[in-house]
């Protein structure tokens, strides 16, 4: 791979530029990230938070739950029509909801037989980063495609994500005008 | 059959740089060269014929199933294959590393092609000289000229995606849609020459030929000069060993993977053995000609933004209008077509026309002209869509792979269970990874876009002290882009 600047011929002493190139774009990628990781870290201190969602065909409600890192979150769920389900990525989660019912049904996916009957579930949202929550009870045509989003702020590979794509651009218009510079003496 | 006369894409210029070299000059390692015996495989006859065959009987399966299975998309092997297994490996694996290796085996044109040649594997020999060399059933018309561009494909393509909530979820609509498709080959086959319905129709084939422009691999001459010195031309006319190209493509200067369904037949017809398959690096085709096309790299981006909304997003209101046909909200579906169409054909093409015009300025070139910078850049969203495609692509697998293991048990989802895996639970696999795996694509997308649309830029406007102003429009385009998708796929 050469650097997003590569030259369509390489210039005299080519390989030394590609590697230049190469190097300034990855450092800018590298700082971009880095920018975006440091700028958005903060985040205010944990709390509890009480949330209902509701589940129905195709949906959640509220579609995407923002927290912080560290915050309790103590979940009811509801299905307004038929049974759904809300299978929580990355913290070992699955619920079973029966409509026009104040319990429902909740195991971990590492113990995949252990059903219990709650009214709340609590979620510790410790780890930051985007989890989907999915309908892991089929429930109709577009099931598949039942999710919301649980975003635990900071959310990191968002921002280093974003960050290198600015650290990709800066990076690359910064090594494509050196070398128009240099080759235009 | 007169494949000699048959008329191919009107020729676009090609940028000047593109001109003075050709890339099989410099088209990486002969792979019949490395791999023993690789030649051997691509010049026999049946292999065509069993890869259709092998994929015609998978096809069959899924019909049935379509028809007769359960009409739950997540149970039906229609679905499951098609849409998640299908998908991923043409997206993911297939195109970017062996070009348009699935128009190899694939049974869409299966019945027309046999029907015409009358023919399961050999070659049908005409009588007459050059021209006649093989024969073909049926009116072995010439394509409209008015329509020999991928409008129509570009036009179908936009049309099954705004229904692409029905099509990937109901298997009696895929099956209504793929069978249709089998039948619409057959009939243009019987009308129309050779593979007249892959070239101009097929709605896959439009983006299987624009993404193949960055594949791995690709179908070239050895060697030029010997194409210009043989008159006999077999590879264009075919002979006893083999039809002349069934894609209207002349591969003795051929440049472009876009239109060569990798049939192997000029491997088959060529005397000199002067054809092979190149391994080179990722994106080495950068040349995109007609406007046709360049709408094809805008609808791609802009319909993996639209997906990412609708199927992948948390929001009920768009899937309710998506999904009409059992929310009942026609008002909100007809708003829906409305944006997506308007977004593909007028929102991102103005956004990449302002760009264009912008650098156009910048790089001080009323020499150069709109449209050719038009369409030259739009190859910025080629590496840019496909990897925003795969990055797409990889939950689907990820979050519903379980379900290809209960559908191979069970296809019509009936309760069946031929390998004892029917009743594996619906469970995703490390489904918290997802945005991790996908930022790093969309990050090599963007690079290759960059890269490559700076590579246009110095064919276009030449030094890099015009090149470069020239191109940075389109870099912030692609820039903002790829951090919409990042917003779509980790925020
Ligand atoms: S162009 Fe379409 S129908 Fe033809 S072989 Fe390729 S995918 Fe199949
Ligand atoms: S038959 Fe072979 S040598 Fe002759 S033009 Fe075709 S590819 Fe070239
Ligand atoms: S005959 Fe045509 S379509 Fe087939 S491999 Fe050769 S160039 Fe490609
Ligand atoms: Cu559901």
């Amino acid at each position: 791979m050469t650097g997003a600047a590569a030259d369509v011929e390489p210039a005299p002493g080519g390989g030394r530029h590609t590697l230049f190139a190469a190097l300034g774009v990855a450092a800018g990628v590298a700082l971009g990230a880095a920018l975006g990781l440091v700028a958005f870290d903060q985040t205010e201190p944990p709390r509890d938070r009480h949330i209902v969602v509701r589940a129905r065909q195709y949906a959640y409600d509220p579609p995407v739950i923002r927290v912080n890192r560290g915050d309790r979150l103590f979940l009811k769920l509801v299905a307004l029509d038929v049974m759904h389900g809300f299978f929580l990525e990355g913290h070992d989660l699955d619920v079973e909801i029966a409509p026009q019912q104040s319990t429902f049904k909740v195991r971990h996916p590492s113990r995949p037989d252990d059903w219990t009957e709650q009214e709340e579930v609590v979620v510790i949202a410790d780890t930051p980063g985007k989890f989907r929550f999915r309908c892991s009870h089929t429930c109709g045509s577009l099931h598949p495609f039942m999710s919301g989003e649980l975003i635990v702020e900071p959310n990191r590979v968002l921002h280093a994500g974003l960050g290198a794509c600015g650290g990709l651009f800066v990076g690359s218009v910064a090594v494509a005008r050196r070398r128009s510079r240099s080759a235009s003496r | 059959m007169q494949v000699a006369s048959t008329p191919k894409r009107p020729p676009a210029p090609a940028p000047a740089a593109a001109r003075s070299k050709h890339p099989s000059d410099r088209a990486g390692v002969d792979l019949c060269a490395a791999i023993p015996g690789l030649r051997a495989v691509l010049k026999w006859r049946p292999l065509q014929f069993w890869l259709m065959w092998a994929n015609l009987v998978c096809f069959a399966v899924f019909i049935n199933a379509g028809l007769f299975g359960s009409p739950v998309g997540s149970h039906n092997i229609m679905i499951v294959f098609v849409w998640i297994l299908w998908w991923f490996l043409l997206i993911a694996l297939l195109v970017p590393f062996l070009s348009r290796f699935w128009c190899t085996m694939c049974p869409l044109p299966a019945f027309g092609e046999w029907l015409q040649r009358l023919r399961l594997i050999g070659v049908w020999p005409g009588s007459g000289p050059a021209k006649h060399r093989t024969r073909s059933l049926g009116l072995s018309r010439a394509w409209p000229r008015a329509l020999q561009n991928i409008w129509l494909q570009n036009g179908g393509f936009l049309g099954l995606a705004v229904c692409s909530a029905l099509l990937v979820t109901r298997p009696i609509v895929s099956t209504v849609v793929l069978g249709g498709m089998i039948v619409l080959a057959l009939g243009l086959a019987l009308v129309y020459r050779q593979r007249a319905f892959c070239m101009y129709l097929c709605p896959v084939s439009g983006f299987l030929g624009l993404y193949s422009m960055t594949s791995t691999v690709a179908v070239r001459v050895k060697d030029r000069a010997l194409c210009r010195g043989h008159k006999e031309k077999e590879c264009l006319l075919g002979c006893a060993a083999g039809y002349g190209c069934p894609w209207f493509q002349y591969v003795g200067s051929m440049e472009r993977n876009n239109y060569c369904g990798m049939c192997f037949e000029c491997f088959k017809t060529c005397p000199h053995d002067n054809v092979t398959l190149y391994l080179r690096p990722f994106c080495s085709e950068t040349g995109i000609k007609g406007v046709d096309e360049a709408f094809k790299a805008f609808i791609m981006v802009a319909l993996a933004l639209v997906y990412s909304v609708t199927l992948l997003g948390p929001w009920g209101v768009v899937k309710d209008w998506a999904n009409a046909s059992e929310s009942g909200h026609w008002g909100g579906f007809a708003l829906y077509a409305l944006a997506v169409v308007g977004l593909c054909l007028v929102l991102f093409p103005a956004l990449h026309l302002g760009a264009v015009a912008l650098g156009r300025r910048l790089g001080g070139g009323p020499a150069v002209r709109l449209k050719a910078a038009f369409v030259g850049f739009a190859y910025t969203w080629v590496p840019l869509g496909l990897l925003a495609w795969i990055a797409f692509s990889v939950p689907l697998l990820m979050v519903n792979g379980a379900y290809i293991l209960s559908a191979l048990s069970d296809p019509m989802g009936r309760g069946a269970d031929f390998f004892g895996t029917a009743t594996v639970a619906w469970h995703p696999i490390l489904p918290e990874w997802v945005p991790l795996l996908q930022a790093p694509l969309l990050l090599v997308g963007l690079f290759y876009a960059l890269s490559k649309s700076l590579q246009v830029s110095r064919q276009l406007f030449g030094p890099p002290a015009r090149a470069v102003p020239a191109v940075l429009p389109v870099w912030g385009l692609a820039t903002a882009v790829t951090a919409v998708f990042m917003f779509f796929f980790a925020g």
